[in-house]
């Protein structure tokens, strides 16, 4: 049993709090970082949109095409009820494992604002969804996942056994769908116990063409579990304070009331996001830094080849994490989920990009040659946590020397977060060449000033790669 | 056509072992006894799903799936109107089959038909006429969905007992579920594996939803989801290859146990035998939790002892009520207030069977659960749970005891209630459960049709007649 107190459950705690919070309470911090993350992600997720495993789901999800429609992110030519637009736009975002990553451990954002715009499509024509009220629920559905993560110690850490956007993903998603759809407290409670029955999928499907859809299907699942509850249907509704609710995907579980509405601490303002440079898990990005000043050191000038034949060897120190530890990944999502091939790949070409990924480069000698002499060490101090870990790379040349340096901090971590152009830089590197200039543009600007957005269907618009033409002029603000 | 990056080797691990099998079951490796036992699963499963068709909670599943049905090809239970996509058609029959908790029960402990049997009705209706499978197909997938199912749960010793985490019908079932449907739609073997992986990210569900109207939701999505993962595995999708097999540090179906011991499976034929073999089911007598079932036969048979003595069933005469009863919090409900709450209370399904000498669909309905004489009845009940009492469906026993304020103690005991596997139900009492069930929403000619379409089943062409029929 869960902690009650004068609130009762925890379940019910929740149910109260994602009913009651409103816009007032969002605070500047919050508002800043989230307006981030949304832009981020709809980046992350327009590039992704090109990704095999997203055509595939978008092939198995026109099956399912009715007269609800929503917009697939870069897509004029089709659409789909907003279950599958959830969906297949969830997996768009994590397609590249390219989306942005918290702490407790788990990607936030693509398991919540998919849904909330295909959501936000489906209502009926009279009703507007403002940015703001986007904005509120998109941080209802962050913070719930991130209470959850605090339930356990087990999600400090790197994951083992099941994958959290699954787990936590699913429930932040009904929670910001039920905020959006305005439940009353007992059909946001219900959504929440529906949701718990939806979650959790295994580790072992990280590092294959299935790992997107658990962030596809917590986006889904969290709107169908929202949807359910506003039909009436019931379940547990002490899901998130018992053992055998929520408590089953954890080995330590310890569930605690929210703090109250007033003035309401978000996790977001106390805990940033970490956004990625390239899309590889997040573990890589230290590597990466930390390789690229070893090879700043070893070559003079950057056109300039590294000197492979002088190379013996190549230690990383790392923590352990096993399935990031590939020594010869032979996939894109294995390459993606190998320290050693993000450390070879950056000391060869200087920096990361998504063109390190591309089959040619995964399988070109130079890098199969480099990752042959490639090892991991893992030390004590090294804890497999995102908040804590560091790498260090050590390249030992044949003449006995050794160049080394150590990332505690990667640029894009939360302690080192992407400056504004950056982030710009990212968005528009992923978006253009699937959207026109000018809905790319337009999309940084909605987003920049979504809290004044009158009506956030102009985002979709631009999402579906519409031309701006076709809009009136005066778009945006109240 | 390309080739992907995993090397699809099949004979060393656990995984591959399974996708083999899958793939290379033939109608000739299903035995007498496994074609009878699971034709009798399946006329089961229709008329629990048909009566499931009429609860509040398949219409709530109904109505939100109408939502999104635009190729609709696919049957639902008890509404010959409509029709939806298969996987939601086979979410709401899957719903409807575990609605009331009156669908069949295996050891180790799940619910195998209903995860099952409605992917294969809507899968068959998806395919084209010119690939129709015939009932011994359809047979066979369903076996080949059970089979994977039961090796599953031999992974874990915890699979045995009552579950406490996970509820097993989510957790086994969504696999079941896909290997049925990559049976039926005839993946490579490749494709089976990869079906098998992808389900594995959309199983599991809390065990805390049971007793509550989320919980046929598992077995609705059990077998949605094994479908959709077949789907998805015939498009292409492909997920770790190793998903069966232990992998410490990265868990894979692992992670639904604490303690996992994954082995392979035998290639189909003489070394290899179907679990329902061997194990077969229980089929219920009334819509509740299996548990309930003995002690209501404990207290119907105590019951028959006080009439004997004092005339007729006086609740006056009696001070207590004594129940020995096996650990398992979920069914142990003193003062249930919803019917799904009731179908999971022990001390409910004693009072009710003592006060009316019988249990069935009724004795569920609000006024039931809430009249006088049943509550004041539930006031006298005491649980123990002793020692040799354990929580498994092959081992458990219950007990009834009165406890007169004569002094007199009346007692009931029941190792092997009728319907359980070791007393299978007759054919005549498993086909008057059909009838009564069906009876519900269909009418007798239809009725008649489908008992006999399930009886021919290995004689029909075109096996997509039997989801037609519904």
């Amino acid at each position: 049993m869960g902690k009650t107190s004068v609130w009762g459950t925890v379940t019910e705690n929740f149910a109260k709090v994602i009913h009651g919070l409103n816009a007032n309470q969002l605070t500047d911090q919050v508002i800043q970082r989230s307006k981030r993350m949304i832009l981020d992600t709809l980046g992350v997720g327009l590039l992704g949109t090109t990704t095999e495993v997203c055509h595939k789901v978008a092939q198995y999800s026109k099956i399912y095409s009715s007269d609800l429609s929503s917009t697939i992110w870069g897509h004029l030519d089709f659409r789909l009820p907003p279950l599958y637009a959830a969906f297949v736009n969830g997996v768009a975002v994590h397609s590249m494992d390219f989306d942005d990553t918290w702490h407790p451990a788990t990607h936030p954002s693509g398991a919540v604002l998919p849904t909330l715009i295909a959501l936000s499509e489906a209502f009926p024509q009279k009703k507007k969804i403002s940015g703001l009220d986007l904005l509120l629920a998109f941080n209802v559905g962050i913070e719930v996942q991130g209470r959850l993560l605090h339930f356990s110690k087990e999600a400090r850490n790197i994951p083992k056994r099941f994958h959290p956007p699954a787990v936590v993903g699913t429930m932040g998603s009904a929670a910001a769908c039920a905020k959006l759809l305005a439940l009353d407290q007992l059909e946001c409670k219900n959504a929440l116990a529906i949701a718990a029955s939806y979650a959790g999928a295994p580790l072992a499907n990280a590092a294959t063409q299935i790992k997107p859809l658990h962030v596809g299907n917590a986006a889904k699942h969290g709107l169908e579990a929202a949807c359910l509850a506003l039909q009436g249907l019931q379940g547990n509704k002490q899901i998130l304070d018992v053992e055998s609710g929520m408590g089953a995907f954890y080995t330590d579980y310890n569930p605690q009331v929210l703090p109250t509405l007033e003035s309401y601490p978000w996790l977001l303002d106390q805990q940033d996001v970490a956004i990625k440079r390239f899309p590889a898990h997040l573990a890589t990005h230290w590597v990466a830094d930390a390789a690229s000043s070893v090879r700043r050191k070893l070559v003079e000038n950057s056109e300039n080849l590294l000197p492979l034949d002088k190379i013996e060897k190549v230690i990383l120190k790392v923590p352990e994490v096993k399935y990031v530890n590939r020594p010869s990944p032979a996939s894109e999502h294995e390459a993606r989920h190998s320290f050693q091939f993000v450390a070879c790949s950056a000391l060869l070409d200087g920096s990361m990009s998504v063109q390190s990924f591309t089959s040619e480069n995964i399988h070109r000698p130079a890098l199969r040659e480099l990752l042959c002499k490639t090892h991991l060490e893992h030390p004590h101090d090294n804890t497999p946590s995102f908040d804590s870990l560091y790498c260090q790379v050590t390249v030992t040349l044949q003449d006995g020397n050794t160049i080394s340096d150590r990332c505690t901090t990667f640029y894009g971590h939360w302690r080192k977060p992407l400056k504004k152009e950056d982030l710009e830089k990212k968005f528009q590197s992923n978006a253009l060449g699937i959207l026109p200039t000018e809905a790319v543009e337009g999309i940084i600007e909605t987003v920049y000033n979504l809290e004044k957005v009158e009506d956030c269907s102009v985002l979709s618009t631009f999402l579906s790669g519409q031309s701006a033409r076709a809009l009136p002029q005066k778009r945006f603000f109240l | 056509l390309w080739i992907k990056g995993h090397h699809f080797a099949p004979d060393d691990t656990v995984t591959g072992s399974f996708a083999s099998f899958i793939s290379a079951a033939r109608p000739e490796h299903l035995s007498q006894t496994v074609r009878q036992r699971s034709k009798r699963m399946i006329l089961d499963s229709l008329g629990v799903g048909l009566v499931g068709s009429t609860t509040r909670v398949f219409d709530i599943a109904l109505r939100y799936c109408r939502l999104y049905s635009s190729v609709a090809v696919s049957s639902v239970y008890g509404k010959p109107g409509v029709k939806l996509s298969p996987t939601l058609a086979a979410f709401t029959n899957g719903v409807a089959t575990h609605s009331m908790d009156f669908d069949d029960t295996w050891h180790p402990a799940t619910h195998p038909s209903g995860a099952v049997l409605p992917a294969l009705l809507a899968a068959s209706q998806m395919l084209p006429p010119s690939a129709k499978p015939t009932g011994l197909d359809f047979l066979l997938a369903f076996n080949v969905g059970l089979e994977v199912q039961g090796r599953l749960m031999h992974f874990s010793t915890e699979a045995h007992d009552i579950p406490k985490r996970f509820h097993p019908p989510s957790v086994v079932g969504t696999l079941g579920g896909a290997a049925a449907a990559a049976k039926l739609l005839s993946l490579s073997p490749a494709q089976c594996c990869h079906a098998l992986g992808i389900a594995a990210s959309l199983a599991g569900a809390p065990m805390a939803n049971a007793a509550t109207q989320a919980k046929p939701l598992h077995v609705g999505n059990a077998t949605r989801l094994g479908l959709e993962a077949a789907l998805l595995a015939a498009r292409g999708m492909e997920a770790s290859p190793l998903i069966l097999d232990d992998i410490p540090g990265c868990s894979g179906f692992g992670a639904f146990y604490g303690v996992y011991q994954p082995k392979p499976l035998p290639a189909p034929g003489q070394h290899h035998q179907f679990l329902l073999e061997k194990q077969d089911i229980a089929f219920k007598r009334f819509p509740a939790h299996l548990g309930m079932h003995w002690v209501v036969d404990a207290a119907l048979s105590v019951r028959n002892l006080f009439i004997n003595q004092a005339g007729s069933f006086s609740p006056a005469l009696i001070r207590s009520i004594l129940l020995k009863i096996p650990v398992s919090k979920y069914i142990n409900r003193p003062f249930p207030s919803s019917e799904h709450q009731a179908r999971h209370s022990f001390q409910f399904n004693a009072c009710a069977a003592l006060l009316d000498g019988e249990v069935g669909l009724g004795s569920f309905s609000e006024s039931s659960i809430q009249r006088q004489e049943l509550r004041e009845l539930l006031d006298k009940v005491v649980v123990e749970h002793p020692e040799d009492n354990m929580a498994n469906f092959d081992k458990m026993y219950g007990e009834v005891a009165l406890l007169l304020h004569t002094g007199d103690v009346l007692t009931g005991k029941c190792d092997t209630f009728y319907g359980h596997w070791r007393k299978p139900l007759s054919k005549e009492s498993l086909l008057k459960k059909f009838r009564s069930n069906a009876s519900h929403v269909l009418p007798e000619e239809k009725i008649e049709a489908i008992i006999t379409l399930v009886e021919n089943l290995e004689n029909l062409s075109d096996s997509s007649q039997l989801a037609c029929s519904l």
